[in-house]
Formats: C-alpha cells, structure tokens, sequence
C-alpha cells in the first residue's frame, strides 16, 4: 500500500476503531460476533477463481467465485489463510476489516508443495522418499490422445512408451525402467484408478480382435480428459506397498473431483484429422519389373510361368501405383464432444462429465471407432470434517469398426504394377482372377463393443488419538463382445463361394472384480518429530467369463451376425477364471524437525495364481530422505540453493503376472468335434512348484531447486535385479509343447540414470515461459544365470548382456562370384549354423529416451509443445521381406542385385524364388545385423496452441485451440515410422486438432 | 467425556474388525477351485467316455493340423506341391511357394509346424498310453481299446515324420525330461519301433469297429498299415500276409467298384477315415483342391501327372475336372467331389484304403518273385479304372508297372507318389526334369531350425540345408 492508499484507508481504520472501541464490552461480555467478510482475490492477470479462504483455526472456509469475490463471516480479531495451488499461502488478520482484497503471489516453490498420490497414501512432493513421476490434467487435456498411455509419452523420466499400433482404439506397450522379466508378457506394470486395480491384460481374443499385432487393450476404456492426474511409482519405496504386484512399477491414476463454490459448466468440441507420418521407400515399377525380370533370367527360367502376372504382361507392364499412398493415404477424422457441470458447498461437490469420440481410419471405406461415456463424482463431508466419503464412477461405451487386417503389410508388397482396385463400372477389379483385391478383404470386419464400469467408494472417519478409520471399496464390470467375420465376398464372386462359406467368430468377454481395503492410519506429532502409520488389507476378487464361438455356413451374409442362422456352431471357449489375492499392508513414516525422513512399507501377499503352499510371499522396502536446505548451513551460506533433498530406497516387489491355474495338470475341451463330440485336450505341461520371482530395487536421488525453484533439478540413479524369474522356459517341441512354466535362476538387472529439470525461464503479466526435460538411460543386463550354456536359452540370451538382445549373423556383403549373401563363419567350420555363427548381438532396447517440453504464455496466447526423443535400433525393411526377385514389391535399399561374377553389389542375386543359396542366404540376411538399422528420432511429439478470447460477457470464458500430434520426426530410418513393436503394422498416425472449450 | 468413549469403542471394534478379517481369511481367500472348463488328468482317466475324448482328440488334432490333414499345411498338398503332382497357383511369397519349388528352408514355418504339430499329437498319444495304464476305473478292454488306437496313432505319425525329415526323435513317454534332449534315430530303426507299436496294438484292438462310421481304428486298420510299413521295410513276405489279412476280410470291406463312390463317407472299401468336423461340412482336401473358375486360387493338377493317365483310364475323367475359361484349360483333382461350405456331410477324409492294400501286396508278391499273384492284384485295379491287363512281364516290368499304377490311383492322398520315389531311389529321376529347383538333396526336408537351436542332440542337419 503506497502512502496515498494508506491515507484513503484512514478514514474507514478509525471508523473500524471506533466501531470497535464501542463494541468492545459487549464483545467481551457476550462473545464476539462474527461479522461479514467480503472481498475479491486475484493474481497479476484478473480475478481468481478457486482460490480457498479458510478462517484460522476453524473449519470455516469458502472459496472464491469466477469474478474473485468471496463472502465469509468470521470474528474481527480472526485471521483470514487464503491458499490456492501455484500461489503463496497468505494470512491476513481481519483486525476489524470487512472488505479485505488480495493480490496472491505467484509462488515458483509450490510444486514441492504439490500432494503426490502414493496409492494407499498421499505425501507432500517435498518429503516424498520414493521415486514418483506425475503428469496433470493439464498436461493430458493438450493432446488429442485417446489412450491415457499416449497422453504419458516423452513428458515422464524412466518410463518407455511405444505405441504398437495406428489402428483406432490400438495399444500401447509400456515398460517403467526396463525389462524385468524374462517373459514377454511379464513386463506390464499394475493400473490403479481411483484406487481400484485395473487389470489391463488384454481382453480380446487374437481370433476376434481388431488391433493386430495387441488384442483389445481394456485400458481404451479410460477417457483422458476424465483424468486429473496421473502418478507413475517407479522405486522399491513407492511400489513395495503393491508388493507381489509392483515389480514392473504402478500407474496409478486419479480421476477429476468436483470442487466447491459456483456450479460451473464446460463444453468443448474438437475435430481433427491423421495421417501416416511417413511412408516406407519402396522400388517403382521400373525398378520392380527389372528386378523380376533379371530373377526369371538368373534362374534361367523362359517363358516367364503362367502364374508370374507382373511380368508375362497379364498385368499392364507401364502400370505405377503408389499402395502405400492408396491403401494406407487416406485421413482418418476424428470427432470430440465434451461437456461437463462442477459445483458444491462447502461440505458436498460434485462433478458430472460426459463425452463422445468418433474416429475413422486412413484405410479405404467407411471405418469407425466411437467412444462415449460419463463420469461421475461425489465428495461429501460432515460438519465436524470427521467423515468423509468420496464416490467416483466412470461408465464407457465402445463400438469399434475396423476391417479385420491391417492393409500395412499388403499396401508394402504388392506389386506396383499390380491392376486397378475398380473395373470402369465402379466394382471391385479382380483383373480375370489374376489376384485378390486388397480391398475386398475389407468386406471382412471386425467388430468389438465394449462397456465398462468402474466405481469406488472410500469412507473415512477422523477418530480421537489421531486414528483414522479408512475403507476404500471398488467394483469394475467389463463386458466386451467382439466379432471378426470371414465373410465370402471377400473371395473373387467367379469361384462362386456362397454365404454357406462364410464364417464368424465372437467373443464375449465379461471380466468383474470387487476389492476390499480397510485401513487404519495413526498420525501424532511428538515435538519436532511427527510418526504416521498405516495398516490395511486387501481383498481382491476377480472373475473373467470367456465364451468364444465359430459360426460357418450361412443361408446369406446378412445374417452373418445372427449365429443362430449358422449351419454350424462350435464353441471354441468357454470359461470362467477366477483370480483371488489377498494382502495386509502397512507402513510407517516418521519424519523429524521436517528434514529428516524415514518411511518403512511392507506387504503381506497372497495370489491363487500360485499352487497350495507357495500362494504366500512377504514383500518391503525401506525409504529415506534428508531435505538439507532446511539445515541452517544451507539456510545461511548458500541462499542460491532454495530446496534439497536426498533420497534413497531398497526394497523387494514381486510379480504375478504369469496367468491363471498354470500349477494344475489338466486336460480341456478341445476346439474340434470328432464323431459329433468335442475331444479333450491336455494343456500343458505339468509343474506345481513354480512360485513368486523377486524384483530388489535400490535408488538413491538427489533433488535441488535454485533461485527460489525456478530451476529444479531431479536425478535419480536406479539398479533394479530381479531373480527367481518365473519364465516359460522354452523346450523342444519333442516335448509336446514348446514352454513349460517354471521358476529360473536367472538374475536380471536393470539399472538407470533418470534426470529431470524444470526451469521457469520468464514469469510476468503478459508473457511467462517454462520448460520441462527429462532424459532416462538405463542398460539391462543379464547377470547370472546358472547352465545358461545348456539351456534352451542359450541361442537367445547372453551373460553380461541385455535380455533385449537379438543373436545375429554378422553380414559379411555380397560374395562377388557366387552373387549371394554372406556371412562371417565364426568357428571357422566352413558351414553358417545359427547356433555357431550368430554371435553378433544388438540390443533393441532404447538407450535413451526423454522429451524436451515448453510452456509459453503471451497474453491470451498459450503455447505448449514437447519434443520427443530415443536412441535406438530396429529392425529395418530389408529384414522383413523374401528374397529379393520375388513376386512381392521390395524397399529401394534391394535395387542393384548382384547379375555376374564380378560385381560388387550390395544386394544379392535376385530369384524368382528357385535359387535355394539365395533363398537360405536372404534368410540369413534377415537375422543379420544387416536388418537392424538405427531408428532414433526426435519427434515433435506434440503441439497446442490455445487462444483464450478476452472476456466478452461476464463470467464467460471461451479458448480456441490446435493442437498435433506427431507433427513432425527427424529420423535416420528409412523404412517408414520409427516407432514400432512389430514391423508391417499401421504405425502411430500424425494428429492434427482443432477445438474450442466455453466455460461459464 | 460420553462422546469420547463412544470413539474409543468405534476404534477398539474397528481394530478388531480388521483383526477378525485378517485371521479369518487367511489361506482359504486365495484357494481357488479347478476352473469348470478344465478337468484333472486323473478324473479323465477314470470314466471311459472322457478318456475316449482325449483319444478322439488325437484324430482331431491330425485331421485339423500337422502331417495329415487336408489343410494347406498337410501332406498332400505339400508333398502334392514338392513332388510332381500339384502345380501351386499361389503368390510366389506365399507359404506354399518354396515347397512347390523344392527351395524349403529351416526356418520355413510350415517345416516347422508341422514337426511342432506332430510332436504335440504324439504327446497327446502318449498322454492316453499313460493315462490308461494308471488308471484304477477303466476295464481291462477299455483299456486294450485305448492303449490300441494309442499306439497305431503314435506308429501312423512317427512313421510320417521319418518319411520326410529322414532320422527322427521316436517319442514314447510324456515325461519333458527325457524327451528334452533325445537324439535322431535312423528312419530303418523308427519302421522298427512303428512296426513293434502296430503289432502290439494288433493285438489290442478289437476286429469289429466301434462305430459304423469307421472313423476310429480297429484291429485291420492297424494290420493295413503295418503292411505298408513292412513293405517300406523290405519285409515282402509279412506285407503280403498282412494285406492280405484286410483284404481277406471281405465282408466287412466289401470293394466299391464305382470310381465316383468310392470317396464317400459310407464306402465299404474304406478302412480307416476321419471323422468330419461336425453336422455339416465336409474334407478340407476338397476345399483345398476344387475350383470353378480359373485361374485356380490355390492349386491345379499338374500337367505332368494329367498325361500320365492312360487312355480310358476311368480315373482319369472321374477323379479329375477341367476348368476352361477362354483358351486356357486347368485341372483339378476331384476325388472328393464337395468343396468348401456348409453342406450335409457326404465325404470324409480317408486314410486308409482296400486299393492300397491291393497294390501293397502286389508289389510285396513281385519281390517275392510271385508275378502272376503280383498282377493279379494288379489287374485287379486296372479293371475296375476300365484298363486292359498289364503286359508287364519280368520283376522289374512289374514293379514299374506297379509303381505307376500307384502313382494313378493314390495321387493326392497324403504323398503316396513322392514316398514311393523316395523308397525307390527314383526322386532324381523322375523329378529332376519337370521341377527346376530340384537337388539330389531335397530328398528330406530341413529339421526346423527352431529346434536344432533348442535342442542340439538333433544335430546334424539333413544334408543341403
């Protein structure tokens, strides 16, 4: 306040005292009385809303509406905590005021400040001793994602996210810090939302499903703009508590809550459109039509056979199309609607949302995936604030649409000069039989409806002595009904297959589980030292309904969907899994003179995946951190320094990811009727003594803020071993089967080195900058495992070694007289064998990977973009195609083939598929290191301009948007998009979004 | 103070229900019951109709994958294809093209399916040899009857194998063990080992079939394949006694001289066949083979084989079709005569046949030096294609004249043509000039590399790989 204002404010000061002064008896002999407050809060830019206005002492809050203006009664002599997330906490004594305006100050430190959700409890970022990631609704709701995974992508350190597939409702594969284990499928970290744990094994089956190369992921099911935030536990500190299931990390994720004060509404709306970022480089006509022809005459074939349609000129020789461009060009066009209504009293809130989704592909035809759903949330506490009760429920509608192949692999082989798709009259082109129309095998559709439930409830009762009483229960039902249909039309109708060929297959999955965790909580401050305990157990129920059925032989194809009009019906499925797990956990934390943190987890696990006697296993860890910037020395001599912590953990979490009633030797119904029965089949190979593997992960970090945190700096070093892997270990097929569930004693490590910063570059009115970076290495290793030598294993695996490795031949170019591929003969034996020879070794796993993220906001401007970066290797085109001179189209890296004793080429002898040494050679080829390319990229992975319109009616608040995703990459990878599990499959598409969001 | 003490006891009771919930749950929460679809092995053997299940299972595995079924990944169309019967109209990229132009390579993924495949049959097989053996529940004839059917599966399918990979691993337990690291045996020793399991399961097997349907094996399905085995042996004098005991039994395999009968399901002169796949459908050899239009999606009938037929040979117009359109002519075999779709089940896929058994012991008479006995049978066959008598006269005129005549009547049925080239050392020659891909060392086919790599008791490789 400036002298003049001082002066202004006199007139009311010695009013208030006189007021007062009169007052005063009555005030002392009968209570005081409270009076009314009002006022209005704001920041640097205009009135804030939201900001809490709590009466000290008391449980007497409110908070401020869309104009900043609050209203409150308290006493005069009260003091008044106004706090709002991102903003100093500030007190002001009312000393009689009754209008008390604020300017709240941004506060750089508060991220510190910000609660992070460990699960069963939650801690102030600053004493957190574990290692957790998190990203906001903030950073979610700029991306036109529909896969909470994708929104997590490059913006959290340790965390690898690959997406495996551009199809619409597709998957995404996520490793936390590495590959644990030795089984593929042992590698997904646990899903909790809202507290209830989601299981996110795949739900469809490969016969049904959709998203080749990943069956149905259920966590489609998530909306992202449904959810606030989302924490990522990665150390033995945060995870052990999930015990047998945190090995792999947990992802925990948290829904929006409504917030008290003025019912507010939101709607927003955004169409975009995506395309295939990058297309694979592949050989034209000219060049396809040599290549085939030198094939012919390197094998001394003449006349070109029947069946060579390219080249003996059935097919028109001057023909060019560009497949990719045809088959996979098109854009896909998505739709988004959201609305949302927020509002409550001081005592209840409540937030109701709704959306819907539609998107299309960038195949041919009329594809689509639509999305819809609602949430719903419900907060309420008593007056006294003893009870709380929380209700979160989330129901999501699916219908997806999708042709039952990916056209990626046809759309990169085919011929180029392969015919038209339509003939003159607009029908389907089958060239007089000459090939099968890629697009006819669209008619053959896959279909998926999914609907999910999740629900939550968590009761809390304050109780004296500092004892909580907690009870969180959740229940999920999934129903997912998918069909894949193999309809006769997508044959050539001149072989005159009727609707009595077609066939259907349907799975209908129905998954529901409930989970029950009481818990007690102790929290008590001794002096300096403040001691928090959490007991708890957990209940968890899970029961999966398959049932899988073929229909073949229909009186017409449209009453394909109707199984009842099936000439034949087999059941290929049917049952039901029942997965049971139970748990005591707990947890102590003491803290002392806040600087000094100590934090004890342990868990008790039982899981019915395991057989009688080893159901049972113990799981801990232990946590430590010193904030030393609290410590005077700091405090005095180096004021640069405005936060640091060290933090360190050991502990031990464990994995049952490995299936259900694998200890049980048993036989079941098998697929095929024989004599108008269905026959029994044996499963598997019989082993009960498998039990729990064991993942022991150590860290120790290092957090420091700068010049009052506007640079804060993470990095955290992580050696994570896991042993007692729980593996199918492969066996020969003389077997009768080819893995049989068992314990190994191999040890896995992974270790890492994650760093993170974030720096606020500019903070003023008009115009503010921050960045956010984060960069991850990490190297797994292969430590021990004992008669690896002369195990099943040795061809794949070696000590010292990651467990991502491929074993390769080392390509040793085109031998010059005889035109075909070779190889370096390791042994010297004078023979290529795999086992002998493939010593080369390349690890497919990233080496590292980060995102480089900023913030900038000039006036109503806000920009947002995040570069994406990996190192890594993979597998490239030429590793993925026969040999060169076959009738399949070839990437440009297979132009020049060796034609005559001599030549220095680098491509091998073209055949047109006779050539026995060509051909056992380009197998060769394809597992030498000559098929593993570098595919680093640095992606702009996403960018979001957002416009907010000034405010044209009261209370109205309008922002335009743009955002992209995938708009750009920088690669050296020739072979189409870099980001991929498995090649030939639609890669991650390029998003380009517009939108708008009101607010009133 | 009333409130306070109403808390305390909210928390003694809440401490106590977790106390209560923890102790009570304890193990029992995590017991889970066998799920309803899955039954113990035990609890299969001792009731006869699940234990038949898992025996009828086997049949269904062979006739839906591995080395017999009429899929694309079978014998007969692979061997159809590597052999000079078949003419592969598929995509040169496709599965089926290197075995068309015999350039099969160790990683090919039908060589190793059907290895893969073959050995989880043999496994089931060994499953219901041990699963009777133990059980307390079945009779002495249920048991005959299963440890029978068991072991003719296991000889049918090691004998298969040995014809295509050469030395092979002869697999008679379950335990994963032993059968970890076993070795090859030469191919002479495994017609040993099928031979003693057939004569074993000879005795087993009841003379009667079990259903009229013939599509389970009774004590003269078992004697029909012994006798292609001993004739494979060299052992002439057994083949011809052991065919002869089927084809003696001439009330119960009464010869179905119509050529277009003879492939369905009720014939009399069948011996062995599989069952169909349910209510309607019929062979997938069918589905594989016939066409309406051309050019043919799949396969042909190669021209080589066409010419082969002799005039008027009644096979020739019965059991193969022509498809024009325009100026270019296919053909197709059409021994089954019913495609793909779901039609009333007419055909079923036949193993075992009489008019194999007739040129077993035609072939084992002309070893043994019985010529007129020997052409006899064969006549007897050529009769009924509408053919004249043989003019063969010396041993080796009659044993080429066997030969073709074997290649004519069994063609497309699980590689009788490429097996008979093979045990005749005749593959060089009669291949060579109609398939340009062939090597004196295509004779056997890779053992997949998969697992030479797992398991390298396999080695070594066939030779040429």
């Amino acid at each position: 306040m400036n002298k003049n204002s001082l002066y202004k404010a006199r007139a009311p000061i010695l009013y208030a005292l006189i007021i007062s002064l009169v007052y005063c008896n009555a005030l002392f002999a009968q209570n005081r009385q409270p009076t009314k407050i009002t006022g209005t809060v704001g920041d640097a830019n205009g009135p804030l809303q939201g900001v809490t206005i709590t009466v000290k002492g008391t449980a007497d809050s409110t908070i401020s509406d869309n104009t900043g203006k609050y209203a409150l009664s308290a006493k005069e002599d009260d003091v008044l905590i106004f706090s709002y997330i991102g903003f100093k906490t500030t007190e002001i004594s009312i000393a009689g005021k009754t209008n008390i305006n604020l300017t709240m100050a941004d506060d750089a430190t508060t991220l510190k400040e910000v609660t992070i959700n460990a699960g069963y409890y939650t801690v102030r970022d600053k004493e957190r001793t574990g290692s957790i990631s998190k990203i906001t609704s903030k950073d979610i709701e700029k991306q036109p994602v529909t896969n909470v995974l994708a929104a997590m992508q490059g913006r959290m350190a340790g965390v690898d996210i690959t997406q495996t597939t551009g199809m619409p409702g597709g998957g995404y594969d996520i490793r936390i810090r590495g590959i644990n284990s030795l089984r593929s499928a042992g590698n997904a970290p646990m899903f909790v939302v809202d507290g209830v744990p989601f299981a996110s094994d795949a739900i469809g089956n490969v016969q049904t499903s959709t998203n080749i190369p990943t069956p149905t992921s259920p966590l489609n099911t998530l909306t992202p703009n449904d959810i606030e935030s989302i924490e990522i536990l990665k150390d033995a500190d945060a995870t052990a508590i999930y015990g047998s299931r945190g090995a792999n990390g947990v992802v925990l994720i948290t829904t929006k809550k409504g917030k008290t004060g003025k019912t507010q509404f939101t709607a927003a709306a955004s169409t975009a459109v995506g395309t295939v970022t990058k297309f694979a480089s592949l050989m034209n006509t000219e060049q396809y039509l040599a290549m085939r022809d030198q094939a012919f005459a390197n094998d001394g074939i003449s006349p070109i056979p029947d069946d060579a349609y390219d080249v003996n000129g059935t097919w028109d020789r001057n023909r060019y199309t560009d497949w990719q461009k045809e088959l996979l060009g098109g854009t896909a066009e998505m739709h988004t609607l959201q609305a949302s209504v927020s509002g409550g009293t001081a005592q209840t809130s409540f937030l109701i949302s709704a959306n819907s989704f539609t998107q299309g592909t960038v195949f041919p035809g009329a594809f689509k995936y639509k999305k819809g759903g609602a949430h719903v949330s419900l907060g309420h506490e008593s007056i006294d604030k003893r009870f709380k009760i929380s209700f979160s429920g989330t129901y999501d509608v699916q219908d997806n649409d999708q042709p039952s192949r990916d056209l990626t692999y046809t759309a990169r082989s085919l011929a180029p000069n392969a015919p038209a798709l339509y003939d003159a009259a607009g029908n389907l082109n089958w060239e007089n039989a000459t090939w099968d129309n890629p697009l006819a095998t669209l008619y053959a559709k896959a279909l998926a409806k999914t609907n999910s439930l999740l629900a939550n409830t968590s009761l809390s009762y304050q109780l004296p002595y500092g004892f909580m009483a907690k009870g969180s229960f959740g229940f999920t039902d999934l129903k997912h009904e998918e069909s894949r249909s193999n309809i006769s039309t997508v044959n050539n109708p001149i072989y005159g297959v009727t609707s009595a060929n077609s066939s259907i297959y349907f799975n209908d999955t129905n998954r529901k589980s409930w989970i029950a965790e009481p818990q007690l909580q102790w929290q008590k401050q001794f002096g300096t030292s403040k001691v928090d305990v959490l007991a708890g157990a957990t209940y968890q129920n899970q029961v999966t309904d398959r049932l899988v059925q073929q229909g073949s032989g229909f009186a017409s194809n449209s009453l394909l969907y109707n199984l009842a009009s099936a000439s034949t019906v087999r059941v290929l499925n049917n049952d039901e899994i029942v997965y049971r797990y139970q748990a005591f956990f707990g947890r102590v934390n003491y803290t002392q003179n806040d600087r000094y943190i100590l934090n004890f987890t342990g868990r008790r696990d039982g899981s019915s995946r395991f057989g009688p006697g080893k159901q049972f296993s113990n799981f801990g860890a232990v946590g430590a951190a010193w904030i030393f910037s609290e410590e005077d020395f700091v405090k005095d001599k180096m004021k640069f320094l405005s936060f640091g912590k060290l933090r360190g953990s050991y502990g031990v979490a464990g994995n049952d990811q490995i299936g259900d009633y694998q200890f049980l030797d048993t036989y079941q119904s098998s697929t095929g009727v024989y004599d108008g029965s269905v026959g029994l089949t044996p499963i598997r190979l019989f082993n009960p003594n498998f039990s729990w593997e064991s993942n022991k992960k150590l860290e120790a970090a290092i957090e420091a803020g700068f010049l009052n945190d506007r640079v804060f700096i993470t990095a955290s070093f992580y050696s994570n071993r896991s042993s007692n892997q729980l593996v199918g270990m492969p066996l020969p097929s003389t077997t009768g089967f080819s893995t049989m569930q068992t314990n190994l004693d191999a040890t896995v490590e992974n270790r890492g080195t994650e760093l993170t910063m974030r720096t606020v570059n500019v903070k003023k009115k008009d115009f503010e900058w921050t960045t956010n970076f984060t960069i991850s290495w990490s190297k797994n290793k292969l430590l021990e495992f004992p008669g690896l030598a002369t195990s099943s294993y040795r061809n794949q695996y070696v000590i010292g070694q990651s467990i991502n490795i491929v074993k390769l031949y080392h390509f040793a170019g085109v031998n010059p007289q005889t035109g075909v591929y070779e190889f370096e003969d390791v042994n010297g034996d004078g023979s290529i064998t795999f086992a002998d020879d493939a010593q080369t070794t390349r690890d497919l796993s990233p080496k590292y990977f980060g995102g480089l993220q900023n913030y900038v906001r000039y006036k109503n401007f806000q920009l947002d973009f995040l570069f994406q970066f990996v190192n890594q290797l993979n597998r490239n085109a030429s590793s993925q195609y026969t040999a060169p001179g076959d009738f399949s189209n070839q990437p440009t890296s297979a132009l020049g083939g060796w034609q005559q004793p001599g030549d220095i080429a680098n491509t091998q002898i073209y055949t047109s598929g006779l050539n026995s040494d060509a051909l056992n050679a380009n197998d060769q080829f394809v597992n030498s290191d000559a098929g593993i390319s570098e595919a680093s990229y640095i992606r702009l992975k996403n960018i979001a301009l957002t416009y907010s319109l000034p405010n044209m009616l009261k209370g109205l608040q309008c922002k335009l948007n743009v955002q992209a995703q995938n708009l750009f990459t920088i690669t050296p990878y020739q072979d189409g998009d870099p980001e991929f599990r498995s090649f030939n499959y639609l890669p991650p598409l390029r998003i380009i979004s517009f939108g708008a969001e009101i607010k009133f | 103070m009333k409130t306070i003490f109403n808390l305390k006891t909210m928390t003694s009771a809440f401490l106590l229900g977790i106390a209560i919930l923890s102790l009570s749950a304890c193990d029992s929460f995590v017991d889970v019951e066998q799920p309803n679809s899955q039954l113990t092995s035990d609890a299969i053997f001792n009731d006869y109709t699940t234990a038949s299940a898992a025996m009828k299972d086997v049949y269904t595995k062979m006739r839906d994958g591995g080395l017999l079924t009429g899929k694309p990944v079978g014998l007969t169309h692979l061997l159809g294809l590597y052999a000079d019967e078949l003419q592969s109209y598929q995509s040169s990229a496709s599965s089926a093209a290197p075995f068309y132009n015999n350039a099969v390579i160790p990683t090919h993924s039908y060589a190793q399916e059907i290895w893969i495949t073959t050995y989880s049959q043999v496994y089931a097989c060994n499953a219901v040899l041990k699963g009777a053996a133990a059980s307390t529940a079945l009779t002495a004839d249920q048991k005959n009857q299963l440890t029978g059917e068991a072991l003719f599966a296991r000889a049918l399918l090691h004998s298969y194998l040995a014809g295509v990979y050469g030395a092979c691993p002869f697999i008679t337990t379950t335990d994963y063990e032993q059968n970890l690291n076993v070795s090859r045996l030469p191919k002479s020793q495994i017609y040993t080992l099928c031979i003693s399991d057939l004569e074993q399961a000879r005795d087993l097997l009841p003379a009667t079939y079990l259903s009229s349907s013939r599509t389970r094996p009774n004590k003269f399905a078992v004697s029909a394949l012994l006798a292609r085995l001993y004739l494979y042996s060299g052992r002439w004098a057994e083949a011809s006694n052991e065919a002869s005991a089927v084809l003696n039994q001439s009330a119960m395999y009464v010869w179905e001289p119509d050529l277009n009968k003879v492939f369905l399901k009720a014939c009399t002169s069948t011996i062995w066949q599989f069952s169909a796949a349910g209510a309607t459908g019929n062979t997938q050899e069918g589905a594989l083979f016939i066409f309406n239009a051309g050019p043919p999606p799949v396969v042909a009938l190669n021209s080589a084989l066409y010419t082969v037929f002799e005039p008027g040979d009644l096979r020739k117009t019965a059991w193969t079709r022509t498809i024009t359109n325009g100026p270019n002519t296919w053909r197709h075999v059409y021994k089954y005569k019913q495609g793909a779709g779901a039609l009333p089940t007419a055909e079923q896929s036949i193993v075992l046949r009489l008019a194999e058994q007739y040129l077993i012991r035609a072939e084992a008479r002309a070893q043994l030096g019985e010529l007129t006995n020997a052409k006899q049978d064969l006549n007897f066959i050529r009769t009924n294609a509408g053919l004249p008598n043989t003019t063969a006269v010396t041993q080796s005129d009659v044993l080429d004249a066997i030969l073709k005549e074997r290649r004519v009547e069994l063609f497309a049925e699980f590689g009788h043509r490429f097996f008979d080239l093979q045990r005749n050392a005749k593959l060089d020659v009669e291949l060579s000039p109609v398939k340009p891909g062939w090597n004196t060392t295509d004779a056997l086919w890779p053992v997949p590399e998969s697992q030479l790599l797992i398991n390298p008791n396999l080695l070594p490789q066939n030779a040429g790989y």
